[in-house]
Parts: C-alpha cells; sequence; structure tokens
C-alpha cells in the first residue's frame, strides 16, 4: 500500500511495497509516486492523479486497462491497483493497494493458449476426422449397389457391418464436437417453462412413435431461469432415453416434476418404468462414451447424458440418478443458476 | 436451354468419386470440372481465353491446399465475372463459426457432406437439381457469359 498526498509525494508506503518495487523505505517516501509508475505512462500520470483527486471515491485504477509497476532496477511487472482516499488533518491523502499478478498473467495466458489448441483440435476432428468414414461409408456402400452379387451372402453380410460402424463412428465424432461446444457456449439464461419444454418433446416423441403406447405425465408449469436452447437439449436428452428404454413395455409411463431437495432453487426429475440399470455402475452413467447397455439392446452414443451433466453443471446444479435392472430409470438435476447483476 | 457445367472445388479423391459417382447415378448429367485445390480453381475460373465455360453451379470445400475456401469464396465475389455465380458450400464440418463465415463472404448455400452414403447421394443430387434446373441464374451473368463466349 503506498499512501500520497494531494501534490504526489509519497508519504508513507508498507513493507510490501518495500519488497515489491525493489526501493527502501527512505528512497520512496517524499518523493513523487510517478517513479513507480512505468516510462511510457509516468507523463500522463500527474493528470490522472489530480482528476483523481477531484473526486476520490474508491475505485478501482486504469479503467480495466491493464496496468504495470516499475521497480527500482526499471523492470516492470503486471498490477493491479485500487485506489481510495482518506481525509487527515494535513489535508486529502490517495492510497493506491498495489498488487503483483503476474502469475495470474500467467496462467490466463496459459488457459488462452490451451483454449486455442483445444480450439484447433475441434477445427480437425470437424473437418479431418469425418472425410476418411466418408469414403468407408460411401464405398462400402457403392460396393452393395454395384458389386452385390459377386459379394455374396457373408460379404454382403460383412459391407453392411462396415457400412453401420462408420456410421457410428460418425455418431461419436458428433457427440464429441457437441461436448466441446456445450463447454464453451455463451449462456443466456430466461425464465423457461420446463414443464410446457417437456409436454412439445413428449408429442414429437408420440407422434414419431405411433406403434408405441406411452404415458405421459407432465407437471406444469415449471419455471427455471436457464439457457433455453441448452435445457431443452437435457430434457430431449432425458426424455429420449426414457422413451428409448421403455420400449420393450407396453405399458410405458414417462414422469417429469419437481421434487423438493436441499436447497437447490429447482430439482427436477424424469423417471420410467423401463429398462433400468444396475445401480452398481451409477457412478458411471453420466461419463462420456460410457454406456451400461450394449448397442444390440439398446443402441446410443453414450453423449446425450454427459451432455445433461455438463449443462446442468454450468446451470451451477448437480445430476444424479436412480435405478434397478428392470425397474425403471429416475434422472434428477438441479438448476441454481442466478441472473447476474 | 444450353446445359450447364460444374465446377466442384474438392481436394480429396474419395469425396469427389464419390460426387461424381452420386451425380451420375442421379442422372444429372451436366459435365463436372474439378478443380483440386483453391489456386487451380482460380485459375480455371479466371484465365484469359480459358476453354472452360463459366461454370452455372460451383460445389466448393472449405478445408483446400495452398488457398483455402473461403478466400476462393471471396475472390469469386469481388470478381464481375463471377460474382453471380450459385457457390454452394459442401463440407465435413458443420461448426457455427465455418458456416457464418460462408454466409458472410457470400455463399449461396451450406451443406454438410454426410456420412450416410444414401444422405450424401441426395444431397449432392438435390443441390444440382435446384440450382442447375430450377433457380433462376442473374441476368447479368446470363449476359456475361454470353458475351464471353460469343465477343
Amino acid at each position: 500500500m503506498v499512501c500520497v498526498d494531494a501534490g504526489g509525494r509519497i508519504v508513507l508506503v508498507n513493507a510490501q511495497m518495500v519488497r515489491l518495487f525493489g526501493y527502501p523505505r527512505e528512497e520512496l517516501e517524499g518523493q513523487l509516486v510517478e517513479m513507480l509508475v512505468p516510462d511510457a505512462a509516468r507523463a500522463a500520470h500527474p493528470q490522472h492523479r489530480t482528476g483523481y483527486m477531484a473526486d476520490p471515491v474508491p475505485r478501482p485504477m486504469g479503467a480495466g486497462m491493464p496496468l504495470a509497476g516499475r521497480r527500482r532496477d526499471g523492470s516492470t511487472f503486471p498490477a493491479e491497483i485500487s485506489l481510495s482516499a482518506i481525509d487527515t488533518d494535513e489535508g486529502t491523502l490517495v492510497t493506491a493497494a498495489v498488487r503483483d499478478v503476474t502469475e495470474r498473467q500467467c496462467r490466463q495466458d496459459d488457459l488462452e493458449r490451451a483454449i486455442r489448441n483445444l480450439e484447433t483440435f475441434t477445427y480437425s476432428v470437424a473437418h479431418d476426422l469425418r472425410a476418411p468414414l466418408r469414403a468407408l461409408g460411401g464405398f462400402t456402400a457403392a460396393l452393395l449397389e454395384d458389386c452385390w452379387d459377386a459379394l455374396g451372402e457373408a460379404g454382403q453380410g460383412y459391407a453392411e457391418r462396415i457400412k453401420a460402424a462408420s456410421e457410428q463412428m460418425a455418431a461419436l465424432i458428433d457427440g464429441l464436437l457437441r461436448l466441446s461446444r456445450l463447454s464453451r457456449a455463451e449462456m443466456n439464461l430466461h425464465a423457461v417453462d420446463l414443464g410446457a419444454e417437456a409436454s412439445r418433446i413428449a408429442g414429437e416423441l408420440q407422434r414419431g412413435g405411433l406403434d408405441r403406447r406411452v404415458s405421459f405425465v407432465i407437471q406444469r408449469p415449471i419455471w427455471a431461469l436457464a439457457d433455453t436452447p441448452m435445457i431443452r437439449m437435457v430434457l430431449q436428452s432425458l426424455l429420449d432415453n426414457a422413451w428409448k428404454f421403455t420400449s420393450r413395455r407396453d405399458d410405458a409411463l414417462i414422469e417429469f416434476g419437481t421434487t423438493p431437495v436441499g436447497d437447490a432453487r429447482v430439482c427436477c426429475y424424469v423417471r420410467d418404468n423401463g429398462a433400468g440399470f444396475d445401480p452398481a455402475y451409477v457412478r458411471k452413467l453420466f461419463n462420456p462414451f460410457q454406456r451400461l447397455h450394449t448397442a444390440g439392446e439398446f443402441p446410443g452414443t453414450g453423449v446425450g447424458l454427459a451432455s445433461v451433466r455438463l449443462i446442468v453443471e454450468r446451470h451451477a446444479g448437480h445430476t444424479w440418478a436412480e435405478g434397478a435392472i428392470g425397474e425403471g430409470a429416475t434422472f434428477y438435476f438441479t438448476l441454481n443458476a442466478r441472473e447476474i447483476a | 436451354m444450353k446445359s450447364r457445367n460444374i465446377l466442384l472445388i474438392e481436394d480429396n479423391p474419395d469425396d469427389e468419386a464419390l460426387t461424381l459417382r452420386a451425380l451420375r447415378r442421379n442422372k444429372i448429367l451436366n459435365k463436372v470440372t474439378v478443380a483440386h485445390d483453391g489456386a487451380e480453381a482460380l485459375e480455371l475460373l479466371f484465365t484469359e481465353g480459358s476453354d472452360v465455360p463459366p461454370p452455372g453451379l460451383i460445389l466448393l470445400d472449405l478445408k483446400l491446399p495452398k488457398i483455402d475456401g473461403l478466400e476462393v469464396l471471396r475472390r469469386l465475389r469481388a470478381d464481375e465475372r463471377t460474382q453471380f455465380i450459385p457457390v454452394v458450400v459442401l463440407t465435413s464440418s458443420k461448426l457455427d463459426e465455418d458456416i457464418i463465415a460462408s454466409y458472410r463472404n457470400g455463399a449461396n448455400g451450406y451443406v454438410r457432406k454426410p456420412v450416410k452414403f444414401a444422405e450424401f447421394a441426395e444431397a449432392v443430387s438435390t443441390l444440382g437439381m435446384f440450382w442447375l434446373l430450377l433457380n433462376e441464374a442473374a441476368p447479368e451473368f446470363v449476359h456475361h457469359q454470353m458475351e464471353g463466349r460469343h465477343p
């Protein structure tokens, strides 16, 4: 902390400033504070100082611009400085609390580099990884169309498997890209009626599966503060799952509602009476690409629940599940997002 | 009406073969010229006295060697000889930033190459059908094409 009088002279420094700037105390006190300002910013500093004296409300220095301090040896360091004023018998004194943010700056640089690398990676996955799959799928389809007889029954079966595998891998890549996009996407919070959204999705499922007999029980309204496209994805994944895992029942029941839990603002559940899962593996359920059923039993990529967890966590909530084999499953999520003032 | 050519700008030989096969199978018999990178495409389009007539449709991949798809698109739109030629981006990615950048630079459409061949074939044939048969090309472009062909 540095105390400066109305004329810009240093009145008082604490031990931390002595350490930070590398001056002995006696070389600082009585001198103009500009000696601590880097050369490039020094000329303009007295004017800023006078400006602050005219309206000395506590505030950070620099209006968001990057600041730096100058050490005795002439070197500089990135700094964060907050200003305030105190009235004394000798007039108004301005105190500046100076913090060296070198380490934070480094961490931020590292983080930005990591994000750039991730974006390059995502770009490459989106552009390059699908191309060989298209060739696999496309030429296998060509083989089936043009050489059907020559392939024979076994050959046709093998070709079908290659085609299906390339399509499955394409779905996995899309899932990977979706997860990566979700973790970076900007959020816009609005009041959303989750009950209305769930009803809409249930209607679509019913229309798309006229051969199924499924009852939906949906609580309405359920108001929550959420990013609309993201929360729709959560409801879509959970209801799709419930729909998929009840496919072997002719008395399927899917419920969506709320239940009071702890101090959560909203806690919702999606319950079904479908195939359920072995509770021994409940901890793995939300992991990316994790599946508890074989593709032969129920198709899928293992991205749905991972996306659900990612989105819910971005809404300051959490997810968990209950279930047993053959006795259905219940998926819970809480939402605690608040409007940022 | 004179049938118009398609210019396919595609560096991947597999995608090239699949696209050509899809067009053939869907009875789109317009002549297809293939450029294998952005530089070759620009050379084909802008070389004076080239015997390749201006195409009625350009199918453009984004990730190309030498000059990438977006740069090709920018140069096509900046030149009055090619500014109105329909360009459909036909690429692997459906990243938001690729789609936005394509439209911002004047693409007429954006189609992601599907992995399922049946869908891929349908996408390619729908594109040819729409842009070469149903869509009315800009009169300036037709005028220019005639001028260029019969000076």
